[in-house]
């Protein structure tokens, strides 16, 4: 009998794996139960018409952006940031996929743990975000297609998150549009042109030790194997802060060389280009970075964000803000009161370093004539260049006095960076320093 | 008014999880932590003076370290003989070595021979002195054992259960369509009525463990819950089948006292578990893909669950037959039959029920990996083909782990059950006022969303946690079995509603692949029930705390009312007349082609015709 009550183990074998499973489900139960409970068969927490029974989002400041009392529903009263905010804070008729309502349901709904769903009055949550800001970025848009981000880079808040296309969901899209419901700050993937280059000088600057003492010589183009990598100018000899400052293809595509494309790559995904992202739940689109192993014209144009370089502007963001916090980021959020933590990007020494030639990049060439008056800045411009004559049009970068201001503007095939974004992004930051600084 | 009643739903929805979580932590103590000292049957008295109490009705002796009598002499063999005790009270050694010798009064033991008081065993060169214990002698020792219940009750424990029963009925009064208010109520009622009736009467029978049937009533009543949410009109079916199932258990646990009654059937049974398979295999209809459903004169049934139970009677063995490897030989051919009976049927679900309570009782027979690989090997295989053969089962692999991305399509319905789950809480929505009950199957196969999302988190884990109990309950009182029959029945009856409970709950909620088995007692279906309740006399079989089990034989107890053992030769044991008349066995060497652990066929006696 001894031995049979040995071999009885097989059946504590069975119990310990219900166990185990039952842990499992637990785990599930406490981690992924909000999402759960607020999946839109849950009748205790739709009404008939499928509408989310219950809940208010507001602003950061309590202006209303979206409220429903069994599924009778609002959105904000000014018709502006209704259309500007229609992508960060979806839909009730569900075509938003990232809104913030789809995404915080649980919470507008009350779920928690202990008691389900069965307390589901309805709860008041705010975002981060700044209507007015909102409004504002929106209006600087003049309705060209792009995106505009904002974020507060200590404490991740994210103030100004805008799409467009966008529409006034009061009405009825227009089906037309391409990409209609799609938030090109989350899910859009652009090639970066020079604002790329801000990735190859962390490169740079962390593995060429002389390259304070080097010299860089522009002669309008650079010849690789034979094939000509064209510069916006002859920028003749300079140091690298000059070439950042100059944008100089000459310089930064031979320093791709140098660094390899394994190396570029490398950095690429270390500074979070190549990944995609969870903004509290939204999932981002990954950016894209192909290695050249040849040293050829390829490899320097992907050091310059040409060639096959793509970059989400969520991604580029958050690198940005990185720069700004000393080299690691505050992973940005849309829930008020909330952290998602911080994630170390690059050292603080060549964040220190890449913030004071952008910095002295705007100080010698984009702030002169007065053109972002009262603002000290570090940004970077970017003209990337599609091929067809058209080029999407970048102004990225925070502000290096004044308020913890983080931006990235990007508009499609928006011409040059610097005359198009920039205005948008000047127009933005004069009224959140206004309202921050 | 309104107001009223929501704060009445309200009180009942903690009271019921309150009571759930008590009376479970109740049973849990008193099964799981109360001593349960090993009866003593016999002594074996050794040269050195010192004797070796005999706990088992069947207990091997021999060098081996897991040997119940360990010897040391290299003269022994390690697995040198067994003692085994009839129901009847008559003890028998057989020879298990071919090698070594086994010697009784100094005769030469061929197979088995007849054990009395006194004799002189001798294995190699060490002897043992046996020594029997008469009716009075196992009386005093029985009283010194703990009877269960002493510190916890079992009584209490029922009146818990009653207070869950009469919150639910409460909560269902408020929320069951006002033509059914009576039939449901009633239906709780008479549960009621019928579980303190049937406490009373096993108390009248001196059987007073009633943790097991306890955690089996409170199973059946969370069942009868979902009954009244889902299907109102069918409590007054619920509760016959109810008592249908008690009589079975009650009956069966009866039947299992006496072994040798009990080995009648064994045949029989394997038979009839082939033959209802073959059966449902022609004549079934499909529901849900699956061909495992028989409607006979209006009443549907679904063979496969009656079939468990006779597969646990068939399959379970005793100690004198685990040595013969004909015997597994034969249990493996006869599992395969069935779970490829179940395959075909394409309810995949039972098919691996069945096929990891035969990995489990075949392990406890043979002890052996290699055997538990082999089956394992060959079932991968044979899932293999029935993937390509069965596009229904691909898909439903296919799903796992993906519903979200199909929640209109292959995860309609655990995506709906992950819903449902969290958004009950720990104290659910309350009774009947689930949405989750108009989904498919909901009754049954996601039945534990169900639960949860009514009766809350608290009491759906509360069954996860009674079905636990129970087995470890029944692997804990392994060492105290009597026979290898109990103990491998009640292992096996517990990892069918072990596997049952994990796919069941697991698979509806994304964590294991989507299979559509039920939840022991809970889930809505008449053979479900009443085949629990029929696998739960196998556990009460191998209850031996003293005075616990009805099923349990009392005349051997030393405790019960009346004693027989100076009646036992007017019984015909399971040994060969010969050997019961004549105690010292013929010296005659078997013939040398004779394995040794098999007893000459021709004195075999009704042992003749192997077990599957």
């Amino acid at each position: 009998m001894k031995r049979i009550q040995r071999r009885s183990s097989a059946a504590l074998l069975l119990a310990f794996l219900l166990l185990l499973g039952t842990g499992v489900l637990l785990f599930q139960l406490i981690t992924r139960g909000g999402e759960w409970a607020s999946y839109n068969a849950n009748k205790g927490l739709y009404a008939a018409n499928g509408i989310l029974a219950c809940g208010t989002l507001t602003d950061r400041n309590g202006v209303l952006l979206a409220v429903s009392e069994e599924g009778d529903y609002h959105y904000a009263e000014d018709a502006t940031v209704r259309v500007a905010s229609l992508h960060a804070v979806g839909d009730y008729r569900g075509y938003i996929g990232t809104g913030a309502l789809n995404l915080f349901a649980h919470r507008l709904t009350g779920y928690n743990f202990l008691r389900g769903t069965t307390r589901a009055k309805g709860n008041v949550v705010p975002l981060t975000l700044d209507a007015v800001l909102q409004s504002t970025a929106w209006n600087a848009l003049r309705g060209q297609t792009g995106s505009v981000l904002l974020m507060n880079y200590e404490t991740g808040e994210i103030l100004c998150m805008v799409s467009s296309p966008s529409y006034d969901p009061y009405g009825e899209p227009d089906e037309s549009i391409d990409g209609l419901y799609l938030n090109r700050a989350l899910s859009g993937i652009y090639t970066p042109g020079s604002v790329f280059k801000l990735v190859t000088l962390c490169a740079a600057l962390e593995n060429i030790p002389d390259i304070y003492e080097r010299s860089f010589r522009c002669s309008g183009t650079l010849d690789v194997n034979g094939v000509a990598v064209t510069c916006s100018a002859c920028h003749g000899e300079q140091t690298i802060e000059a070439a950042l400052a100059n944008s100089c293809n000459c310089t930064f595509g031979a320093l791709a060389l140098e660094l390899g494309g394994d190396t570029l790559a490398h950095y690429a995904e270390k500074l979070g280009f190549t990944s995609a992202h969870s903004l509290d739940g939204a999932a981002t689109a990954a950016g894209n970075f192909d290695a050249v192993a040849e040293r050829d014209s390829y490899l320097a144009w992907s050091g310059i964000g040409q060639h096959t370089d793509m970059v989400n502007p969520y991604a580029m963001l958050r690198y940005l803000a990185a720069i700004a916090n000393g080299g690691s980021v505050q992973e940005p959020t849309l829930l008020l009161g909330n952290s998602n933590g911080s994630t170390r990007l690059l050292k603080a020494e060549t964040a220190e370093r890449i913030d004071e030639m952008m910095n002295y990049t705007f100080t010698t060439h984009y702030g002169t004539n007065g053109r972002f008056p009262g603002l000290d800045l570090c940004a970077k411009t970017g003209t990337a260049e599609l091929g067809d004559g058209s080029s999407h049009s970048w102004f990225v970068g925070y502000c290096h006095s004044g308020a913890p201001l983080a931006f990235v503007v990007c508009i499609e095939r928006g011409g040059a960076g610097f005359t198009n974004a920039g205005n948008v992004a000047n127009t933005l930051l004069q009224k959140a320093v206004e309202l921050y600084g | 008014m309104e107001f009223y009643l929501a704060e009445l739903m309200e009180i009942a929805g903690y009271g019921r999880a309150i009571f759930a979580l008590w009376l479970l932590i109740r049973c849990a103590l008193s099964m799981l932590r109360e001593k349960n000292e090993p009866e003593v049957w016999a002594y074996l008295e050794r040269s050195d003076g010192s004797s070796v109490p005999i706990h088992n009705w069947e207990c091997l002796l021999g060098r081996s370290r897991s040997a119940d009598v360990r010897m040391e002499s290299k003269t022994v063999e390690r697995t040198h003989a067994a003692l085994q005790r009839s129901a009847r009270g008559h003890w028998l050694i057989y020879n298990l070595t071919s090698a070594g010798e086994t010697c009784l009064n100094e005769r030469r033991v061929e197979g088995r021979a007849r054990l009395l008081d006194g004799d002189v065993i001798r294995l190699g060169e060490e002897t043992l002195n046996f020594i029997d214990l008469n009716a009075e002698q196992r009386k005093t020792l029985q009283r010194k054992r703990q009877e269960p219940g002493r510190r916890i009750r079992p009584g209490i424990t029922l009146l818990l259960l009653t207070g869950f029963q009469l919150f639910l009925a409460l909560e269902h009064a408020i929320t069951a369509p006002e033509e059914y208010v009576t039939a449901v109520t009633g239906a709780f009622i008479a549960t009621i009525i019928v579980e303190w009736m049937f406490f009373f009467f096993m108390r009248s029978l001196s059987a007073k463990g009633f943790e097991v049937e306890t955690l089996a009533f409170f199973l059946s009543s969370v069942g009868l819950s979902v009954t009244a949410s889902s299907a109102p009109s069918g409590m007054a079916k619920a509760c016959a089948l109810l008592l249908i199932g008690l009589g079975l258990f009650a009956s069966l646990g009866w039947w299992l006292r006496d072994l040798r009654r009990v080995k009648l059937l064994r045949w029989p049974m394997a038979f009839l578990a082939l033959a209802f398979l073959g059966f449902n295999l022609a004549l079934s209809q499909e529901v849900f893909g699956a061909r495992n459903w028989l409607t006979v004169a209006g009443v549907t049934l679904q063979p496969t669950e009656l079939v468990k139970v006779a597969y646990v009677y068939a399959g379970a063995a005793t100690l004198d037959r685990l040595f013969q490897k004909r015997n597994l030989l034969l249990y493996m051919a006869f599992s395969a039959a069935i779970v490829g009976a179940a395959a075909l049927m394409g309810d995949f679900g039972t098919a691996l029920v069945f096929f990891v309570c035969f990995l489990v009782v075949s392990f406890m027979r043979s002890g052996s990996f290699a055997t538990v690989l082999l089956s394992v090997t060959a079932a991968a295989l044979a899932c293999g083909i029935v993937l390509t053969a069965k596009p229904y089962v691909a898909r439903r692999f296919a799903t796992w782990g993906h519903v979200w991305e199909d929640p209109l399509g292959a995860g309609y319905q655990q995506v709906r059950a992950l819903c449902a789950l969290a958004s009950g809480g720990l104290f659910g929505q309350g009774a009947g006022n689930g949405w989750l009950r108009n989904v498919p199957a909901a009754d049954t196969d996601l039945v534990f969303a169900m639960t949860a999302e009514e009766l809350g988190g608290i009491v759906a884990f509360c069954c996860l946690g009674a079905v636990v109990v129970l087995s470890l309950f029944a692997v804990r009182n392994v060492g105290a079995g009597r026979s290898a029959y109990y103990v491998i029945a009640s292992c096996a009856a517990v990892s069918i509603m072990m596997v049952q409970t994990g796919l069941n709950v697991f698979g509806s909620l994304d964590i294991l692949p989507f299979t559509g088995v039920t939840f022991p007692f809970v889930s809505k279906g008449g053979s479900s029930l009443v085949s629990c309740w029929a696998l739960l006399a196998y556990i009460k079989a191998n209850d031996t705390r003293r005075n616990a089990s009805f099923a349990l034989s009392k005349k051997t107890d030393g405790d019960g009312d009346h004693q027989d053992f100076g009646e036992a030769d007017e019984y015909t044991d399971d040994a060969p007349e010969e050997l019961i008349e004549e105690p010292a066995p013929e010296q005659t060497p078997a013939p040398a082609a004779e394995p040794a652990p098999e007893p000459p066929a021709e004195v075999q006696g009704e042992t003749k015709g192997e077990e599957p």
